[in-house]
């Protein structure tokens, strides 16, 4: 700083060692104005100078370098060093936050970040799937706006978060969210937002599998109970008593065929996986043919549609029961008068095997609980019909041990078709 | 300078407030029709008794939100979009009651019907069909309102002719089956009158998004073909 003084001095003597001998040898105003022409000079420099650095700050630039003349260099090269610096902070601050949001929207968790206003400060693309929000145009709006549902608000109101909630969503039939809400930084707020569909489904299944087992076996069960009492309290004449021990073992013989099939399922369950041994379909198709036409009793056609090309790989007595019970489910489903399709057809892809019938139907909205253990569309009609529910848990049981798909499609009052669909790896004599 | 910025920031706060109350009576009319529509296909007439419910709580939120556009307008005097804001929710509340009123109608028919006896099931489908349409059209139309989206309001407003379309031929199926059997009456015309109410739920849904595209652009676009372009 100093030099720079002393600079401006000697810049300033030096005019008026100039001038001097102007003024006293020449005139006293050319003195003068030799003078203030030195200074003049100088004041140029500083200004042109100083307009560089005017023009920068409007817009500094860090590509074009920033250069100043004399005692203006040093100055410009620190401002232009630090501005240098402060952008390649900001830059690798950028890369951090970015990095943190890719890091947010791989989360497989929904994650919403909302201000002391629940309004809407970031969330993740799992959260705007969840949700049925658009980042874009969301930010700053109150979730409450869009998530709408009065448990959720209800939820989010009374600010107690000590536990999760869970919501059906309104926006994706059927998906079970589970939302906790966790305070940050004062009083903004993170929601974690889990789908829990799948273990909602299975604990559902697990609570129903033994409310039904119980239920299914109590049945029978009051029934016999019912009759061995009154056989034990009153006197009843032959005739009566034979009728009530045809009752009763007909539901002994019911209860049977659910442990029956239990153990069928458990053990195919636990079964080691089905071997490699190619199936006669030629044959098998014609025994279910002639076995839908045994239980039918002549009340419906039984057409068979195949080119008796190729075969199956795998344990026959496990097929011949999914198909069989197929068929069955067909015949018994499908009122007199109707038509049963039994198909079969195989490929270098795949094969497949299908039951088409003209029955009842069966409303979409069953059809993916429709294998699970003892559900039944309508309790009265299946038992009456002899079902035990557990027929085509099995079915899918032993398909899916042959790694076979079972594709069902139904329209109510027209009719469903079963399908099996095998992959290539199963199909033998292509 | 300081004094009205606080002041009109103060205003925004309301009107936003305002806003976020009636998406949220959106809301309760939105769990009441997908709560009836259960109630159809699953027979569970418990449920109709909470949708009667809601359908209180609807109520006076209805009168509550009314009240505070009077105050609004009484105090802030607002003009222009604030304005149009106002005045617009103070009809699309009204929208939204009735909408809700349907709701409840389809709940009682659902109820006389499972009291009677069965749900024939023939017309299961198509009216979950309808419903869920009616349904879908009411939470895009509250989506536009909370957005500001005029396109979406738009195309609620378009879907409202397919709604129309459906419910037309479910008459027309619900009839033949009267002709063919006319023991059927009783249930088809509790049938026809719950089909009735979801066609209406959807048309609500519509003025709804009429309003808001009153509020954003101010163009009145009821009772015009303007948007079928």
């Amino acid at each position: 700083m100093t030099a720079q003084v002393i600079r401006a001095l000697l810049l300033a003597l030096l005019s008026i060692v100039v001038a001097l001998p102007v003024g006293h040898f020449y005139a006293p105003w050319a003195g003068w104005v030799v003078f203030c022409g030195g200074l003049g000079l100088q004041m140029l420099f500083h200004f042109r100078n100083f307009a560089r650095l005017d023009r920068w700050s409007r817009a500094p630039v860090v590509d074009s370098s920033l250069e100043g003349e004399g005692a203006w260099d040093g100055i410009f090269g620190r401002l232009y060093r630090h501005e240098k610096d402060l952008r390649a902070q900001i830059a690798r601050r950028d890369a951090e936050i970015a990095m943190l949001i890719a890091a947010g929207q791989a989360l497989t968790d929904g994650v919403v970040l909302l201000d002391n206003q629940n309004q809407i400060l970031f969330c993740n693309t799992t959260a705007e799937m969840q949700l049925g929000l658009v980042v874009k145009t969301d930010r700053g709006q109150p979730v409450v706006n869009l998530v709408r549902q009065p448990e959720f608000v209800a939820y989010l109101t009374d600010e107690d978060f000590s536990r999760p909630l869970t919501l059906r969503s309104d926006r994706n039939e059927d998906r079970v969210l589970s939302i906790y809400v966790i305070p940050y930084a004062g009083d903004r707020r993170l929601m974690q937002i889990k789908d829990v569909t799948q273990t909602d489904r299975l604990d559902r299944m697990r609570r129903d599998f033994v409310a039904n087992v119980s239920h299914e076996l109590r049945t029978p069960l009051t029934v016999l109970a019912g009759f061995l009492e009154t056989l034990q309290e009153i006197e009843v004449d032959r005739e009566e008593q034979a009728r009530y021990l045809a009752m009763m073992s007909e539901q002994s013989l019911r209860m049977q065929s659910i442990v029956q099939d239990l153990l069928t399922l458990s053990s195919i369950e636990s079964a080691p996986p089905p071997d490699n041994e190619p199936v006669d379909m030629v044959n098998m198709i014609d025994k279910l043919r002639r076995d839908a036409e045994a239980l039918s009793a002549g009340r419906h056609t039984v057409v068979v549609e195949t080119d008796g090309q190729g075969d199956l790989r795998g344990s026959e007595p496990e097929l011949v029961s999914a198909f069989a019970n197929l068929v069955s489910n067909a015949v018994r489903y499908t009122p007199p008068g109707g038509t049963i399709r039994i198909s079969w057809r195989a490929s270098s892809q795949g094969a497949e095997f299908a039951v088409q019938d003209t029955g009842i139907g069966i409303d979409p909205k069953h059809i993916p609980r429709l294998t699970e253990r003892f559900y039944r569309v309508d309790r009265g009609r299946s038992r009456d019909a002899g079902g035990t529910g557990l027929g085509l848990a099995i079915v899918k049981h032993s398909l899916s041990r042959h790694q076979a798909q079972l594709d069902i499609k139904s329209t109510p009052g027209l009719g469903s078709r079963f399908a099996a669909r095998f992959p290539a790896s199963r199909v033998a004599g292509i | 300078m300081n004094e009205s910025q606080h002041l009109s920031s103060q205003f925004d706060e309301e009107l936003s407030r305002l806003r976020t109350h009636v998406l949220q009576m959106g809301g309760l009319v939105e769990t009441q029709v997908s709560a009836a529509i259960d109630a159809y296909s699953t027979g569970e007439i418990a449920s109709v008794k909470t949708i009667v419910e809601t359908d209180r709580k609807v109520n006076e939120l209805e009168k509550a939100i009314d009240d505070d556009c009077a105050h609004i307008i009484a105090k802030r005097q607002p003009t222009a979009s604030d304005l149009r804001l106002v005045l617009g929710i103070s009809k699309i509340v009204t929208d939204l009651e009735r909408a809700g009123d349907e709701a409840k109608k389809i709940a009682k028919g659902v109820r006389r019907i499972y009291e009677n006896g069965h749900m024939p099931s023939q017309y299961g489908v198509g009216i979950r069909h309808l419903a869920e349409a009616a349904l879908t059209m009411v939470r895009e139309a509250l989506d536009a309102f909370a957005r500001l989206d005029t396109v979406q309001a738009t195309e609620v407003i378009r879907a409202d002719s397919e709604v129309d379309t459906e419910f037309k031929s479910i008459i027309r199926q619900l009839i033949t089956h009267m002709m063919e059997d006319p023991r059927t009456i009783t249930t088809a015309i509790d049938i026809i009158s719950i089909a009735r109410a979801i066609e209406r739920i959807g048309d609500h849904a519509k003025n709804v998004s009429e309003q808001v595209v009153y509020v954003v652009e101010g163009r009145d676009i009821r009772h015009t073909k303007e948007l079928i372009k």
